[in-house]
């Protein structure tokens, strides 16, 4: 069989090295050479089964905890500080699992994780990658950094509830984002996934966390917080207004 | 984004910041490409942490307009190739350097259907029995999705060599999934 001259060039083609012309040249070449485009096709497939394959491992949340210890310009300032909140989270982190597993099952995946995160936001010297309490800062933030898009709510001079700031997080390789609240002398954080992203459980909490959950918009809310349970109940109202369409 | 810190005006926190922002989303990417390197979770972890260290003191050298991520990708690798593994990898790395020139894709049918239907574990194990140094190229083409410019700068490597290691990385993975057991009576039954 004469071999083609375009063989040589499928690779370049598949993983859009060519330049456009010749790009364009090997399009319409695919429509008279069933050798190529069948040569074409099984790149195309060896490509689409590799990405996904190859995601294999996702970072542990701690690790995402201790490079922005590493990196944040405040690291150094008091360490005797750093390291007491670092074994402050970790006697909290272990109370906290320990609850959470006795009590739960398989499903406590997400929900367990998402603990974890609040505990991490509460210990870390660096809690936000946005600071602000003015949700035109902190909402747009987050564009282009996640694929989808919320409201937060505008909250009244005398609300109890005050932004505080937002964060990237990752939980089942899902990028979502973090929200913090204040309320009196509590935080609380506001998750918020793709709802295909992450399993939807019933909102459980444990003896320490309340956790609120529920799905709104193609969205999946949680809400993590050592504060009363009328407040995460008060805090959702708001939200679920806000991003009532 | 970068407009909106220089903005605040906080020069001393300027570059750490920009740093953070630029850094940190890539650190799922970093860690799945360290474990694929090492092969070991503490390491990749180990690795991921040094490389952001390395990179956060080397970035004031880092030169605004190259290609971050590819910077970020080849510090990370040469932490790993100057690592215990990566160390024992250069050592064994010989063989797989032979023969470059002579590559030219498969002539024999293609099985779509059969790349089509391997399941993720397959195509795990054959990842994994690739040659490192072919690993590594098709991770980044495929799963970072980088240019051959791109992969030239955080390998260290000429971009003919990309080329022609991606070529052998992918007829390699072909054989390794058309020749499973499963997969060769289905081939023979055609």
């Amino acid at each position: 069989m004469k071999s083609c001259e375009w063989r040589e060039k499928i690779g370049l083609y598949v993983d859009g090295e060519l330049e456009p012309a010749a790009d364009q040249a090997f399009t319409g070449h695919l429509q008279s050479c069933a050798e190529c485009s069948a040569a074409v096709l099984e790149q195309q497939e060896l490509k689409k089964a590799v990405r996904v394959a190859a995601k294999r491992f996702s970072a542990p949340p701690e690790l995402y905890a201790s490079v922005r210890r590493q990196i944040s310009p405040k690291e150094s300032a008091r360490p005797w500080l750093r390291w007491s909140a670092i074994a402050a989270s970790t006697v909290l982190l272990a109370v906290v699992s320990f609850a959470w597993l006795s009590r739960s099952s398989a499903s406590g995946a997400t929900v367990g994780q998402l603990i974890d995160q609040h505990v991490i936001m509460l210990a870390s010297a660096n809690p936000y990658d946005v600071i602000s309490e003015d949700r035109h800062t902190v909402k747009p933030w987050f564009q282009g950094k996640l694929p989808f898009t919320f409201n937060l709510p505008e909250l009244a001079a005398d609300s109890p509830f005050k932004l505080k700031g937002g964060k990237l997080v990752y939980a089942q390789h899902s990028p979502g984002a973090e929200l913090v609240y204040q309320v009196r002398q509590h935080k609380i954080s506001v998750f918020i996934f793709q709802a295909r992203d992450v399993r939807g459980e019933p909102a459980a909490g444990n003896q320490t966390f309340v956790v609120n959950a529920w799905q709104q918009g193609g969205l999946q809310y949680y809400i993590v917080t050592d504060a009363a349970r009328e407040d995460a109940d008060r805090l959702r109202t708001l939200l679920q207004d806000a991003n009532r369409s | 984004m970068a407009a909106t810190i220089v903005a605040r005006g906080n020069v001393s926190g300027l570059e750490n910041k920009d740093f953070e922002m630029l850094a940190v989303p890539l650190l799922d990417g970093l860690y799945n490409f360290a474990r694929w390197l090492s092969g070991d979770a503490d390491e990749a972890r180990d690795l991921v942490q040094e490389t952001f260290v390395k990179s956060l003191k080397g970035f004031s050298s880092f030169r605004e307009g190259t290609n971050f991520r590819a910077w970020m990708y080849r510090i990370l690798r040469n932490t790993f190739l100057t690592s215990r593994t990566g160390l024992e990898r250069r050592n064994t790395q010989q063989e797989d350097e032979e023969g470059l020139a002579e590559i030219s894709i498969s002539q024999e049918t293609p099985e779509v259907a059969l790349i089509r239907r391997a399941n993720t574990e397959l195509v795990q194990a054959a990842i994994a029995e690739l040659p490192p140094a072919f690993r590594e190229v098709i991770l980044l083409a495929d799963l970072e999705e980088m240019k051959y410019q791109e992969i030239a700068e955080a390998l260290d490597i000429p971009i003919g060599t990309v080329m022609s290691r991606l070529a052998r990385a992918r007829k390699q993975l072909r054989e390794y999934i058309i020749a499973v057991p499963g997969n060769k009576r289905i081939v023979g039954a055609k």
